[in-house]
């Protein structure tokens, strides 16, 4: 076992199943844009925007989002640890799990069988494999980790434990459930308790697989492409804890001014509000990381994804917690304001970090350069102009909206009807349905430059000479 | 204060204690070099 090689072929395949669901999200996603301004373009009973709507929200996260984990963790361990996998039929066994998994749930979802837990959709079948999924999954990274040749961990291999452990947790918890029969169960929690639980998991699954391990990768390939350090590994170990410390205390601000018990709330408050200091933790350590290597964001178009990326979490961890405030959750709550924000962080900081990543890992488990930089430059503006006209146009939506249903006359009564404020959206939705075409254009040109890639370039069989040195 | 308000606080206090001794593990100088040397590590795996 000493004497076996890095395993970079699973990390080939799950670059490329998660990019083919990375593109079923966006595509569905792109659909049920369409969809909100034609609604003739509800298909009824199985193509509505009720059901294709889970369908884009899990591609995108359990998909594309964790699929890029699995990529990338696979291959960062490996990399930190100087050893081999601790199995690699282990590995395979996932690979090919998490693509029966995601097949399960996007039928199932398309069939109408549905929890109705937002971002936990699935009924218990699929909860099931999940949770076997990602045991497979921690086995083999924690096993891994224990047997390395390295004495000290870096950070992001603290990072990638804490979001093994926390989505191990969160989901199990969340999960909890009576079945009723194979397609249907009842949550174990009631009323607000059920609502309290949900959303500790919602928010939380945001932070342990859509902040954690952007974290991780973040921390490791910034360093990797500029060739320097980064500022300081003390900083991004107290901004660790601190997020670990105060992150799951946050996810009652999805409920504020519900019938949840006040303290609940505004505990929820005060710590996501907190959270912006070991964010901008991890943020200031970015920028500061690039003294001196500034001239790289012209020269090395990594570095545009890694730094730009790095922006939209710094800017999503400032107007999250300002969302967090009770006053302003008033005024934007059930907008369009609160799409906006999420697109931000999925768009931006989670899937800009998750392209560079690959970008990265391509000529390392291809053995050849990517096909074409300018192409990935392309994409680049494509993918963040896309961004920008999506979250934009919603935040202008999401303002007006809350302004037109807060709007009253002087005896009291609403001054606009439901549907007025409805009819205003047109525009913004429109807009909405362009960057979502815009950013799909850029999505397109980098699985094309990927597939090319893949198939001028000659896969690495492995780093056997790497692996042998340092078993 | 009933048993499980004591329970809530003392937990409260015991992880806030923890997070201080991980900031002054982690910052004293004693450690600086320690705490820095992965971040020197890493970039030699290639």
């Amino acid at each position: 076992m000493e004497n076996r090689a890095y395993n970079y072929a699973i990390v080939r395949s799950f670059v490329t199943w998660s990019v083919i669901w990375g593109l079923v999200a966006v595509l569905v996603g792109v659909i049920v844009s369409f969809q909100m301004v034609e609604p003739d373009l509800n298909f009824p009973p199985y193509l509505t925007f009720g059901r294709l709507r889970p369908i884009h929200t899990n591609a995108g996260i359990y998909g594309w989002g964790v699929g890029v984990i699995f990529a990338t963790f696979l291959y960062i361990v490996q990399r930190l640890c100087k050893t081999p996998l601790w199995s690699d039929k282990l590995a395979k066994f996932q690979l090919w799990f998490f693509n029966a998994t995601i097949i399960a749930s996007a039928v199932t979802l398309l069939l109408g069988y549905t929890t109705s837990k937002e971002y936990h959709e699935m009924e218990w079948p699929i909860d099931v494999m999940i949770i076997i999924l990602w045991v497979a999954f921690a086995i083999n990274i924690v096993m891994t980790i224990l047997k390395r040749k390295e004495e000290q961990m870096y950070i992001s291999l603290w990072y990638m434990l804490a979001a093994i452990i926390g989505v191990a947790i969160l989901f199990t918890v969340n999960a909890a459930a009576v079945p009723a029969s194979l397609f249907k169960s009842y949550s174990a929690y009631a009323g607000t308790n059920d609502a309290n639980v949900h959303w500790w998991f919602g928010h939380n699954a945001v932070a342990m697989a859509l902040t954690a391990p952007p974290l991780a990768m973040f921390y490791y390939f910034l360093p990797k492409s500029t060739g320097v350090p980064i500022y300081s590994h003390r900083l991004s170990i107290i901004a660790f804890w601190s997020l670990i410390f105060m992150y799951l205390w946050t996810g009652a601000h999805h409920l504020l001014w519900t019938p949840v018990p006040d303290w609940i709330q505004t505990l929820a408050m005060g710590f996501s509000v907190m959270l912006i200091a070991p964010s901008w933790g991890s943020v200031f350590n970015g920028y500061l990381s690039m003294n001196g290597q500034w001239h790289q964001m012209r020269d090395n178009y990594l570095i545009k994804y890694l730094i730009l990326g790095i922006t939209f979490y710094g800017l999503q961890t400032l107007q999250g917690p300002m969302q967090a405030i009770r006053t302003f959750s008033a005024f934007i709550h059930y907008t369009d304001w609160v799409p906006a924000h999420i697109h931000m962080g999925t768009m931006g900081w989670v899937s800009m970090i998750s392209f560079a990543s690959i970008y990265f890992l391509l000529p390392r488990i291809y053995g050849k350069e990517v096909y074409s930089i300018p192409l990935a430059n392309l994409q680049f503006w494509l993918i963040l102009v896309g961004q920008l006209i999506w979250s934009i146009s919603l935040w202008i939506a999401g303002v007006l909206q809350a302004g037109m249903w807060n709007a009253m006359n002087p005896d009291g009564s609403l001054t606009f009807t439901f549907m007025e404020t409805m009819v205003e959206m047109y525009p913004y939705w429109w807009a909405r349905c362009l960057g979502g075409l815009v950013y799909m254009a850029g999505l397109i040109i980098f699985i094309y430059n990927l597939y090319m890639t893949a198939k001028k370039g000659k896969p690495t069989v492995n780093n056997a000479a790497a692996a042998a040195g340092r078993a | 204060m009933d048993l499980s308000s004591a329970l809530y606080l003392g937990v409260t206090f015991g992880l806030f204690v923890v997070f201080l001794l991980i900031v002054i593990r982690t910052y004293s100088k004693k450690r600086k070099e320690e705490g820095e040397r992965a971040k020197y590590r890493m970039l030699d795996d290639d």
